[in-house]
């Protein structure tokens, strides 16, 4: 399934919706997403990753960079998240840098 | 010259009748435009014609005949320029200054024609130039790619050494010229024990390349000269976990887990400190082995489970992750695993391009059909890499690797060595 990505921003959050794979090749449209949310001065980046079949090494590096671009204070929560792609994030720790829940 | 095309500019949008009639004569294919319309600037949004000549009066400031130019280029070739003129022959010399070339009157159809035709021959020849130029280009950049592929080859340990009673093997295959997996192994303590690092910078190309080499720098030099002094506290030292299986018994105080947890807790340190804007980090298992008793004391960085193969064959026994990727977080604590590899033990360490390579229809090897491969007793470590590896090429045939793979085979011989 091919990648894609779409940002909504309402009063404090920005809302990032994922489908498809997410890997080297998808990442920076993910990144510039993170950059346009970050800008945006948002408290709360909520990413809908209900139909992200998958998400690569790249992938994680855009959460990092989403998180060393946001700031402490803002939260940064990852819905949905299939099966695999949960445990790409555990597996590295990154449960602790981004909210993994359910919705 | 059917196969011509032409963007015809006049500020009145009324060129020359003679220049339209001969164009048109030589079966031209041109379009009229104001200034303004060929610059987007008429509010209409009108697109640039593609065209291979831009015919502009000599009365138009070169400036504005440039920017026309620029324009075409976006969506098309760069035109070559011919200005032309009925009367202001003056108007001329300011653009054959910029190397334009010229149609002035009578503009009889051979005339036109044979102006446009060397027109045309200096076009392919640029394009051709242009070609070879890039061409050349690339190839430069291929060779500067296959240095930094050597030079990062020096960053992979030359040899494997030999132990009595140990079978080591490895597989590193880059996906691209240069990597961002790899692997290292070095004798620690007076040579008693031994380090072994499997290691998978997250993301590819240069910059993946760029920190392989640093953090396998920070890793064996800070192993390698750590001492004994700990940089962590004593709490942090002591296991927080106890497995059952072939892995298991606690072994505190262990000879190696100093080096290891300063090697770990200092590059992580480092990269955090300094780097931390880059978003590069590493998923690592690094493990440090006592050949004489088969002790294996370990921190695994958020990196896929390495699995002890137990020699009687059966599930591995996964060597879960201690703590998370090193680099990301600052100050975060790493816990040390033990195992122990009994003799006909089997450690297979590998990094995430083997579950995830993928078949001509993009489907992934998996992680089942992987333990499936390793449920069989072991003979060697080079047979379990040859085993894993004939899968993998059975499994991807023609289809292009998409990940780096590495694979390492830590097997202690059933007899004593």
């Amino acid at each position: 399934m091919p990648f894609s990505v779409s940002v909504t921003t309402s009063a404090d959050t920005a809302t990032i919706e994922l489908s498809g794979e997410l890997d080297a090749a998808s990442a920076p449209a993910f990144h510039d997403t993170i950059e346009k949310a970050a800008a945006a001065g948002v408290g709360h980046v909520a990413i809908k990753a209900h139909h992200l079949t998958y998400m690569a090494s790249a992938g994680l590096r855009s959460l990092v960079f989403a998180r060393q671009k946001m700031g402490e204070d803002v939260r940064i929560t990852v819905a949905g998240a299939t099966a695999p792609v949960a445990r790409t994030i555990r597996q590295a720790g990154f449960d602790r840098s981004v909210t993994l829940v359910d919705e | 010259m059917s196969d011509a095309t032409a963007l015809l500019v006049h500020p009145e949008g009324n060129p020359p009748p003679d220049l339209l009639s001969a164009l048109a004569h030589e079966k031209v294919a041109f379009t009229v435009r104001t200034p303004d319309a060929a610059l987007g600037a008429a509010g209409d949004e009108q697109p640039v014609p593609v065209a291979e000549v831009l015919l502009a009066p000599a009365t138009m400031p070169p400036r504005t005949v440039r920017a026309v130019s620029r324009r075409m280029s976006e969506t098309g070739p760069t035109p070559i320029v011919v200005v032309y003129t009925e009367q202001d022959f003056a108007a001329l010399d300011q653009h054959i200054k910029l190397g334009h070339d010229y149609l002035v009157p009578p503009f009889l159809p051979p005339l036109v024609r044979a102006r446009l035709r060397s027109c045309y021959e200096r076009a392919k020849l640029s394009r051709t130039m242009e070609e070879v130029e890039a061409q050349a280009e690339l190839l430069s950049y291929e060779r500067e790619l296959r240095i930094g592929r050597e030079i990062q080859e020096g960053f992979l340990p030359e040899g494997l050494p030999m132990l009595d009673g140990w079978d080591l093997d490895v597989r590193f295959s880059p996906a691209r010229n240069v990597a961002g997996d790899f692997y290292d192994v070095f004798e620690l303590v007076n040579r008693r024990r031994l380090a072994l690092v499997v290691a998978d910078v997250c993301d590819k190309g240069v910059g993946a390349a760029l920190f392989m080499a640093l953090i396998r720098s920070l890793l064996r030099h800070t192993a390698e000269h750590s001492g004994l002094q700990s940089l962590m506290t004593a709490n942090q030292l002591m296991p927080d976990q106890s497995d059952g299986g072939p892995g298991g018994a606690h072994m505190i105080p262990v000879v190696g887990a100093t080096p290891l947890m300063n090697a770990v807790v200092g590059t992580n340190g480092y990269l955090t400190r300094n780097h931390s804007g880059q978003g590069y980090f590493a998923t690592m298992f690094f493990s440090v082995l006592d050949p004489v008793t088969g002790n294996l004391v370990y921190i695994n960085g958020g990196h896929n489970p390495p699995l002890l193969i137990p020699r009687e064959g059966g599930p591995p026994h996964p060597l879960e992750p201690t703590g998370p990727a090193v680099g990301v977080i600052p100050d975060c604590a790493f816990s040390l695993g033990y195992a122990k590899v009994r003799r006909g033990d089997t450690l297979f360490v590998y990094t995430d391009g083997v579950p995830e390579a993928r078949n001509a229809a993009g489907e992934f090897f998996g992680d089942d059909r992987l333990l499936e491969l390793l449920r069989e007793p072991v003979p060697s470590g080079r047979a379990l890499l040859a085993r894993v590896e004939g899968a993998l090429w059975e499994h991807s045939g023609s289809a292009e690797q998409h990940d780096d793979i590495t694979m390492m085979a830590v097997n202690r011989a059933v007899a004593a060595g």
